[in-house]
């Protein structure tokens, strides 16, 4: 023994089984891990799908049987009962006709036309295949013998039984044909005479099925059961939508398997949020996924499929990381970039209109927004372009002329005497352009508008103790005002007061006599002010925040001044020349023998002919409101203060030594931006550009020191750069050493909340290159492009906090709480909704240059003279008015240009029986409608008939006196004022005897009238209407 | 080795997060979609009465005559006397007369039967009568127009559907009901600015309007702890807390200087 132990044999001896045993259990582990991992570990939509298909189908089960409760609910109804015997009554009196029908077709001609087909078809296939042959043969020999067996062929008889005949027929070809022809058309006939028989039944069946899918919100049961069938054969595979010439692959369904199943998900229903229905169906349904997929919209990594991190592109390797649900619209501007509304996109809208409302333009650019500078540049280029071309071809007239004169030939002078002719008739083409241009650059120089208050004014306005309090922080002054916060040392305070102040203009400000504040309160609560305006602090805050809230307008300002500039808004000081770069005094016009005066006729430069702007650069309209009301709107105003609030003394305000750095200090912070300033008119804007700021390489956003911090707490992202930046535009100076205060961030402080700065931060992220191809791109050819166009003009000059112009929408009057009164509902400004349908374009332009209508009595409202709240006058280019003109219509789908239907004229006959109806007592349209008798109109709570034919379009008048409910539910027009009598509209009141024979169409009769409406009618009706015209 | 092993162990806490993450939903609890309990009868063996009146406290104020001189048909049916506004109505015994006493809070949530009756409101003389109605929610209101002249009939609901129906003179009687509860609604005619009347509707019966007496009798309570409600029009609202037992009969008065405006 001892010597085998000494031979020890290490093969034979020692054992490799352990080794082995564990090596080979550790393969057979990794091998299981590779496939679980190959099957399930970088496939996790594999078990989302398990899962859904398991939660959908208990969710499906769960809700049928209710759905099937309610079904047959409604179908217990006594309507639908009612519905279903008489559609099984119809079907029963047409059964036996129909039977019939059916017993002729299926017993008698089909068996026949059977037995018919089969011998018929043997010969004419004979004669089929002959044809083909004389056809392919060369020889006429061959040609006729085959004719000669074609003719033989259709004489031939053949004995046909037919199923129900006695005996059989001898039938030649062409009777064969004829028969089988005869009967064809005989069970056409009988089969579109069962149709017609079975209408009235088919038509009930309709209208009782329609009865009850016009009941089920959803789906039906049988839907539901027809989805729980197709979830019994639900396969696991990848769901992809592959869009070809975008090359798009988005597996966003794979896992996110409810969007688009037809039953409306909810966390609730399903208890995932992975597997809910898309939220917006209509928006799915501009946006069909199968076109657009999902990660144009949504952002993430479409094709990823291997985890739920990669899919949705949330690291720092995917560039467009999907959005989170507070900027889900910043998807949007991948097409919708032209828009500062885009519908249904609420948040978006909201961060386009405080970038634009708040003056973040001001400093950075942003195409599309504040372009009229931008435009004025290019017009300016294409009138020097076109007076170049002017001038060339005019010297080329000058020179084809001479060489024509001088040719030796008479065809080739006749040529060249055309060519000239035609040039001269193309340069009077060119003066036209030139003309257009001319108007839209004087258009641009109205356009043109301001965020901020004009700075030239201050010496006039302003109390001057006030200005640094107001640098220093405005919001603290004023809550929630445009003005940002900025990082000002007391000596920079001092510098940029100083320059302001010192740089303001004076002029000629006429003393006003005091005004009665309790008058001017009611007028400032009830004229419209509200309407972008606030007043109040804190609670008490009420009206809207398109414009400054007042309410410490009597700490700071001259009371002089804000008459004046209730009175017109626009009046400026003094003049400002662009072309010389400076405002323009008395001396200048005084020069040129001049009186003082500019204004929209006046508006040459006396030195040099240029265009002036005479406007003050605001978008505040004027009231039209006389001088004594403004005096009352301005006492009130003055009367709102904080009490014993002090103002240190501020002399050095008119230090001169300290203005020329406060000049630098405003350029650098980049006032002018926002502010009209003297010398500074012409200031470019001193911020980043951002049209494409959310596709900026993230490496290229300075996050300086907070970079790691960012990436630690997971928002080293454009999103989170963003809306640090905004919360605090300071915050990447954090920890920086930069002892010059000029090299820190200069980003002023807006004090934006939570809601806000998700709202911009949505229209920074999608700011973006998109990656869809040009042609998604929302740019419009139609009548949608005025409707882009119209929506910044609308929200230039507010018009939404007055009028409804959209669906869905709020307006200011809507929750201010005096309006909310019974008394108080119908002084609200009139809804836009429709306004296109409703009006005559050319009537609308008149109303919008003028909306007092009137060219004597500028005090009033020209269409609602009893609204205490008055459509202002905006001053609007002749280029604005198009576009809101435009704008309207487009809203409402009117073609363009407007051609007013023709109009039969009212008879006599007709018109006194209208004239009846409307000075009867059942008609009450004289007791609501404007007369022109004051006492009356004072309670009157619509317009004067006299201007319907020029303002409305007789269609939509007929609409609105037959459902005004329809058009603008809670109208003070009543409705139920006719009923339906067959094809007709009748009045639903007593009518005058005379319509009793009258066979026509009264709303028709009545709109006719309207339209044909005098002054002496209305005087006739008014006399004879004791009841309405409140004699 | 080593890698491995880590890759094993990462796997099969992939794996257990896996099984984790796809865990099966707790099924959304199955809605008792009961169909609403059916209507019970007002338990009367058990049933609470409260009673009261509604003092008027303070100067009686001198109410306008109405100007009816836009309509004479209006104007007419008054010749005798000028009509007085009805905003406030104190009563000879020193009540108030049209104010909307209701049960606001603690009425149990079931569905109280709608009477089949429906509260008429009359136009009469340009004048809206009652001045102030009660109905419950899905009770019907018959409109009628007993004048010569058209009138239109529109309610200004905040919760409800708002709606202004022509109503032409002597016309059909029109039927009208509010699906939800809101107190008050208020009613106008633009044709005639001067009308005016409210509306209160409630879930359940338990409301009055006082009338010439000033009381009001709210019957058929079941016991429990309520908030009772007095709307006036002009002097706003009185809420009280009470409490009734079976069969108990509670006197709960109310007066006008006590409420406040919302």
């Amino acid at each position: 023994m001892s010597d085998q132990e000494q031979d020890k044999d290490p093969v034979l001896s020692s054992s490799l089984s352990r080794p082995l045993f564990i090596w080979s259990a550790l393969l057979l582990l990794s091998l299981g891990w590779g496939l679980w991992d190959e099957i399930y570990g970088t496939r996790p939509w594999k078990s989302y799908q398990a899962q859904f298909a398991k939660v959908y189908t208990a969710y499906l089960r769960r809700v049928r049987p209710h759905e099937a409760g309610f079904e047959k609910e409604i179908r217990a109804s006594a309507d639908y009962r009612k519905l279903d015997s008489e559609m099984q009554a119809a079907e029963k009196t047409v059964s036996a006709q129909v039977a019939e029908i059916d017993r002729k077709v299926n017993q008698e001609l089909v068996p026949r036309i059977l037995a018919l087909n089969d011998p018929f078809q043997e010969v004419r296939g004979h004669i089929g295949a002959l044809t083909y042959q004389i056809e392919t043969t060369d020889s006429e020999s061959s040609k006729n013998s085959k004719r000669q067996e074609i003719a033989k062929l259709r004489q031939e008889k053949h004995s046909i039984k037919l199923p129900g005949d006695e005996k059989p027929e001898e039938m030649d070809f062409g009777l064969m044909d004829k028969t089988l022809q005869d009967m064809k058309n005989e069970k056409a006939q009988l089969l579109q005479q069962r149709v017609e028989i079975l209408k009235p039944a088919t038509e009930l069946r309709a209208q009782r099925e329609k009865y009850v899918s016009d009941r089920i919100a959803d789906v039906s049961a049988d839907t539901l059961t027809g989805l729980i069938t197709k979830m019994q054969d639900f396969d696991i595979h990848i769901r992809q939508i592959h869009i070809k010439d975008v090359e798009l692959v988005d597996r966003c369904e794979s896992c996110h398997l409810g969007t688009r199943e037809p039953v409306t998900l909810t966390k609730a229903d399903i208890g995932s949020e992975v597997f809910v229905s898309h939220p917006n169906k209509e928006l799915l349904k501009i946006h069909d996924p199968e076109k657009f997929g999902c990660t144009p919209c949504h952002g993430g990594n479409g094709a990823a499929e291997d985890s739920v991190l990669k899919a949705h592109g949330r690291h720092k390797f995917w560039l467009w990381p999907l959005h989170y649900r507070e900027n889900f619209e910043a998807g949007c501007q991948q097409c919708h970039v032209k828009e500062i509304v885009t519908e249904m996109a609420d948040t978006l809208n909201s961060g386009r209109e405080i970038f634009r409302r708040r003056g973040c333009m001001g400093c950075h650019r942003y195409e599309g927004f504040d372009r009229e500078p931008d435009e004025m540049t290019t017009v300016t280029q294409q009138i020097r372009q076109l007076e170049q071309q002017k001038a060339e071809w005019t010297r080329e007239i000058g020179f084809t002329t001479d060489k024509a004169d001088k040719t030796r030939s008479n065809e080739e002078a006749q040529r060249l005497y055309q060519h000239a002719n035609d040039l001269k008739v193309r340069i009077t083409g060119l003066d036209a352009k030139i003309e257009q241009a001319d108007i839209r650059s004087s258009d641009l120089i109205r356009e043109v508008k301001k965020v901020g208050p004009s700075l030239k004014e201050v010496r006039m306005k302003m109390r001057k103790e006030w200005i640094p309090v107001w640098l220093e922080d405005p919001h603290k002054w004023r809550p929630g005002t445009k003005m940002p916060t900025f990082r000002l040392d007391p000596e920079e305070i001092r510098q940029i007061g100083a320059f302001i102040w010192q740089s303001g203009v004076t002029g000629n400000l006429p003393s006003q006599a005091k005004g009665d504040p309790v008058k001017g309160k009611e007028a400032f609560e009830t004229r419209g002010c509200m309407a972008c305006h606030s007043m109040g602090e804190g609670n008490e805050r009420q009206g809207g925040d398109f414009a400054a809230n007042l309410s410490r307008v009597g700490e700071k300002d001259n009371y002089d001044y804000i008459v004046r500039w209730i009175h017109n808004p626009r009046e400026r000081t003094l003049p400002y020349c662009p072309f010389e770069r400076r405002d323009l005094t008395a001396e200048d016009y005084k020069k040129k023998g001049l009186p003082f005066v500019f204004d929209m006729d006046h508006d040459k430069c006396p030195n040099d002919g240029h265009e002036l702007q005479v406007e003050q650069m605001t978008p505040m309209p004027s009231l039209r409101l006389s001088i004594d009301e403004a005096r009352d709107i301005a006492s009130y105003l003055m009367t709102r203060k904080h009490d014993n609030v002090t103002y240190a003394a501020a002399d050095y305000l008119d230090d001169p030594q300290l203005k020329s750095k406060g000049q630098f200090l405003v350029r650098y912070y980049g006032c002018a931006g926002c502010h009209e300033i003297s010398g500074l008119e012409e200031e470019l804007r001193i911020g980043t550009e951002l049209t494409k700021e959310g596709s900026k390489p993230l490496e290229r956003l300075d996050f300086a020191l907070l970079g790691h911090e960012a990436e630690d707490q997971g928002w080293y992202t454009h999103k989170g750069f963003f809306e640090h930046k905004l919360q605090n535009p300071a915050v990447y100076d954090t920890g920086k050493e930069k002892p010059n205060k000029f090299d820190r961030l200069k980003m002023p402080n807006f004090n934006l909340s939570k809601p806000e700065i998700d709202q911009v931060a949505t229209f920074l992220l999608g700011s973006v290159d998109s990656t869809m191809p040009e042609r998604y791109h929302f740019d419009p050819a139609d009548q949608r492009q005025d409707i882009i166009d119209g929506w910044w003009v609308v929200r230039k000059y507010n018009c939404m906090g007055c009028h409804q112009v959209h669906i869905g929408q709020t307006t200011v009057f809507m929750v201010l709480p005096r309006y909310q009164d019974p008394d108080w509902k119908d002084q609200k400004p009139p809804s836009l909704i429709g306004e296109g349908a409703r009006v005559n374009p050319q009537w609308l332009m008149r109303f919008l240059t003028n909306p007092s209508l009137s060219d004597t009595d500028a005090n009033r409202d020209g269409v609602r003279q009893y609204l205490k709240a008055r459509m202002p006058t905006f001053y609007f280019s002749s280029g604005e008015i198009q576009k809101l003109v435009r704008f309207f219509a487009a809203m409402s789908s009117q073609a363009a240009p407007y051609i007013a239907p023709k109009m039969e004229m009212v008879s006599d006959q007709e018109r006194t029986m209208a004239r009846q109806l409307f000075s009867s007592e059942g008609a009450p349209c004289l007791k609501c409608h404007m007369t022109g008798d004051p006492k009356h109109d004072a309670r009157a709570t619509a317009p004067s008939f006299l201007i319907a034919r020029e303002r409305l379009k007789p269609g939509w008048t007929e609409r609105w006196i037959v459902h005004p409910e329809m058009m603008q539910p809670g109208t003070a027009m009543p409705s139920g004022l006719f009923r339906r009598d067959g094809e007709r509209w009748v009045f639903a009141g007593p009518t005058p005897p005379s319509f009793q024979t009258y066979a026509r169409d009264h709303a028709d009769l009545l709109v006719r009238y309207m339209f044909q409406f005098t002054p002496e009618e209305l005087n006739r009706l008014r006399a004879s209407a004791g009841a309405g015209a409140g004699r | 080795m080593k890698s491995i092993f880590v890759s094993v162990v990462a796997a099969s806490a992939l794996f257990v997060a896996g099984c984790g993450g796809s865990k099966a939903p707790e099924t959304a609890k199955e809605e008792s979609a009961a169909p609403a309990a059916a209507a019970p009868a007002i338990d009367e063996a058990n049933a609470a009465t409260v009673t009261g009146k509604v003092s008027f406290t303070g100067d009686k104020p001198t109410m306008r005559n109405i100007d009816m001189s836009a309509n004479p048909k209006c104007a007419l049916a008054h010749a005798g006397a000028a009509q007085k506004s009805e905003e406030v109505v104190v009563n000879g015994n020193g009540t108030l007369k049209n104010v909307f006493v209701w049960i606001k809070a603690g009425v149990p949530d079931r569905q109280w039967p709608v009477p089949g009756t429906p509260v008429e409101l009359a136009q009469k003389g340009c004048m809206y009568g009652p001045h102030v109605i009660g109905v419950q929610a899905g009770q019907d209101i018959k409109i009628v127009n007993d004048d010569p002249t058209n009138h239109n009939i529109h309610p200004l609901p905040k919760i409800n559907q708002e709606w202004n129906e022509s109503q032409p003179p002597n016309g059909d009687p029109k039927l009208k009901k509010f699906a939800r509860e809101e107190v008050m609604i208020a009613v106008k005619c633009n044709v005639h600015p001067w009308m005016r009347s409210y509306i209160g509707v409630v879930n359940h019966p338990f409301f009055a309007v006082t009338g010439d007496d000033g009381t009001f009798s709210i019957k058929g309570l079941p016991p429990g702890k309520y908030t009772i409600e007095a709307w006036h029009e002009k002097y706003g609202t009185q809420d009280v807390e009470i409490t009734v037992g079976a069969k108990e009969s509670k006197t709960q008065d109310f007066d006008s200087a006590q409420m406040k405006s919302s």
